[in-house]
């Protein structure tokens, strides 16, 4: 009942009519976003951190939600008229939506997509509202060697499960905990990597890592690499399910919320073990005429699952993220740092702290999504004529809004030269295959984690011995070695079975 | 596995990794331990991200060294364009020197205009003709100016003018 309460409550400060129109607007610009090539949420909500300056904590933090959000809901519109996944979360979209598509059923996939996440992110919200307190109350007897080990296991598993290689996963997380580095020790006041650039005695802005990484890496690739590339749109077709469209849909919505909602709610980050392991489920449990659509023209399932898992995911994530204040991916870890701007650590004490706030948050998220399902299914011929935007314009003007994103943050021309550095090693990066999801999560949550690791030594009087004395941080390591270990196992197993 | 990039090339990046590591490792002597009570001073993660890198660096300059990195996508193989990436380069550089002095509309306007020019070079269109060059810079002008207006008046933001009205 007192959960209820609070929710109507955060019902009543998220739907004045200012957060309303906070709501919408970073929808309809997680739509455009989602839509557009070059550009995705976690760029999106760092080119627009500067507004935290100004902007009051519940309006600017409704408003970041709704791109989150809205960028999820635009993606699969790309990949099933483009097939150009602009995230990984919308691959498996691609793969099917796109020969939906092409088999003249680009409305039902649109449709199916739309509204997927619609099921997927109310029942997911629904869960967050239920759940999230209760992992609070938990939260609250977690002490540092507990957090410690939690971000042992997010920095394991975005950095040597995740991604193709361990090693280039691994390397990508130090060089964002080196990143992190840079400027004064929150616990001693001691400068480090400064070089005596006073401009580095703050350290180096999340936003200015994540806009160069991305937005400003994504134009210098583009220019390098994509010039020549010919994209091939489908038509758009009626937006619209038939009787047989929605027998096939419900079911797989629901199992995709199903396999994506614990994915988000641990940190084990990602949306793409949860796609495709819907995408996995909806083709073993296919009957044979359906099975026979899956890579061909395109089975309604292998859309409805997996972009239902999608956002059950992503919306699952607001889990750790308010109770724990662990991000499990690129734009949840930039939240993160919106939260601090304002002086704001998630975490347990978040709910009694910030109630007001969550409670808003929580409530725009039941309110985004009715929003969202309005824009993308009505609407969606609207945000595919942003697709014919020529990319040269695009792209430099990315450029544009990634200048007052960065100088906006802190005034410093200096940090539009570093801008242009971390552009270049993004597209090395990305060339050299690289995941940079590492590299934001190292840099924002590795000066937390150093901060609970020497907490968690004093309280053993500087022994390490206090991290396997407790039960929950013991428990914890045995989770991380399980998640190093167990896929190298699965994999040498089914090696073996191939070969035999 | 199809190696996807040039050994040298490989071997180059790993030696950066490598180098940074020694780079982080030489920075962290200078960081006094200061452990305290803890027995975990300010220079045990610069040490512990150092080593981590250095070990990172040197797998991969092994890695480069025999076969190429593991695991990686073929790439697509295209050559890459140079002369684009020197105007987007030039654009984003130039808007980094002058932002300050020009102030953010006529800065911006400029790097979206050389930047612009290189992506349509790279698309094998490139168009130098004044009469484009008109219509570049009006574009970039209509994105950075209302940029510029929403950020200084509307959430009193700052951001560099060339007059101090907020306007220009």
């Amino acid at each position: 009942m007192e959960i209820f309460n609070q929710l109507m409550q955060g019902f009543a400060t998220a739907a004045t009519p200012v957060n309303l129109l906070w709501c919408f607007v970073g929808c309809a610009l997680g739509t455009a976003v989602g839509v557009l090539p070059g550009i995705g949420p976690a760029v999106a909500v760092a080119m627009l951190l500067p507004i935290t300056v100004k902007v009051e904590a519940t309006a600017s933090m409704i408003f970041f939600a709704g791109i989150y959000y809205g960028a999820m809901y635009g993606g699969s519109t790309t990949s099933i008229l483009l097939n150009t996944p602009g995230e990984t979360a919308s691959m498996v979209t691609a793969m099917e939506g796109n020969k939906m598509a092409k088999s003249g059923r680009a409305g039902a996939a649109l449709a199916t997509a739309a509204i997927g996440s619609f099921v997927a992110g109310t029942i997911a919200t629904v869960l967050v509202t239920l759940f999230a307190p209760i992992v609070a109350d938990l939260a609250v007897k977690l002490g540092p060697p507990e957090y410690f080990m939690l971000m042992l296991l997010a920095f394991t598993t975005v950095s040597a499960v995740l991604g193709k290689s361990t090693l280039r996963g691994l390397t990508a997380l130090f060089i964002g905990l080196a990143a992190g580095l840079v400027g004064l020790d929150q616990i001693s006041a001691q400068a480090r990597y400064t070089g005596g650039v006073p401009e580095l005695l703050d350290g180096i802005e999340i936003v200015l890592v994540a806009v160069g990484l991305f937005a400003v890496a994504e134009a210098l690739h583009a220019v390098l690499y994509e010039g020549k590339a010919v994209e091939d749109q489908n038509r758009l077709s009626k937006v619209h399910m038939t009787q047989t469209d929605w027998r096939r849909s419900w079911p797989a919505w629901l199992r995709g919320t199903a396999i994506g909602v614990p994915f988000g709610c641990i940190p084990a980050g990602g949306t793409e073990i949860p796609t495709f392991l819907s995408y996995a489920a909806e083709k073993k449990l296919a009957k044979k005429n359906v099975a026979d659509e899956f890579g061909t023209k395109g089975a309604i399932e292998g859309v409805a699952g997996p972009e239902a898992a999608n956002n059950a995911t992503v919306t699952a994530a607001m889990i750790p993220l308010l109770t724990l204040g662990i991000p499990t991916s690129n734009t949840t870890a930039i939240l993160l740092g919106a939260f601090q701007n304002y002086g704001i650590q998630p975490g347990p004490q978040l709910f009694t702290t910030s109630s007001t706030l969550v409670w808003a948050l929580i409530a725009s998220l039941y309110i985004g999504n009715v929003m969202l399902l309005v824009l993308n299914l009505p609407l969606v011929g609207l945000w595919v004529k942003l697709l014919e935007i020529p990319k040269p314009y695009l792209y430099a003007g990315i450029l544009i809004f990634a200048t007052v994103g960065v100088y906006g943050m802190r005034q410093s021309a200096f940090d539009l030269f570093l801008l242009y550095a971390i552009g270049v090693l993004g597209v090395v990066m990305r060339r050299f295959d690289f995941p940079t999801a590492p590299v934001i999560v190292g840099m924002i949550l590795g000066p937390l984690a150093e901060a609970q690791l020497r907490n968690a030594m004093s309280i053993g009087e500087g022994s390490a011995i206090v991290f396997v004395q407790r039960p929950v941080s013991l428990t914890l390591i045995f989770v991380v070695i399980a998640v190093l270990v167990l896929p190298r196992l699965a994999k040498r197993w089914s090696t073996q079975q191939a070969i035999a | 596995m199809k190696q996807s990039n040039p050994p040298t090339l490989q071997t180059l990046v790993a030696s950066g990794v490598l180098l940074l590591g020694l780079g982080l490792a030489l920075g962290a002597v200078s960081i006094p331990s200061a452990a305290g009570y803890g027995g975990v001073g300010p220079n045990f993660l610069p040490w512990l991200v150092s080593i981590a890198l250095i070990i990172c660096g040197a797998f991969m300059v092994w890695e480069s060294r025999t076969g190429g990195f593991r695991a990686m996508d073929v790439p697509d193989g295209v050559a890459p364009c140079w002369s684009g990436f020197a105007w987007v380069s030039a654009g984003l550089l130039a808007n980094a020197a002058l932002i300050t002095t020009i102030g953010f509309i006529f800065s911006c306007t400029l790097c979206f205009v050389l930047a612009v020019q290189g992506l349509r070079g790279a698309e094998g269109k490139a168009d130098l003709r004044p009469i484009k060059l008109i219509k570049d810079t009006l574009i970039g002008m209509a994105i950075a100016a209302p940029v510029y207006w929403m950020f200084t008046k509307f959430l009193a933001i700052n951001l560099p003018g060339l007059t101090s009205t907020g306007w220009l």
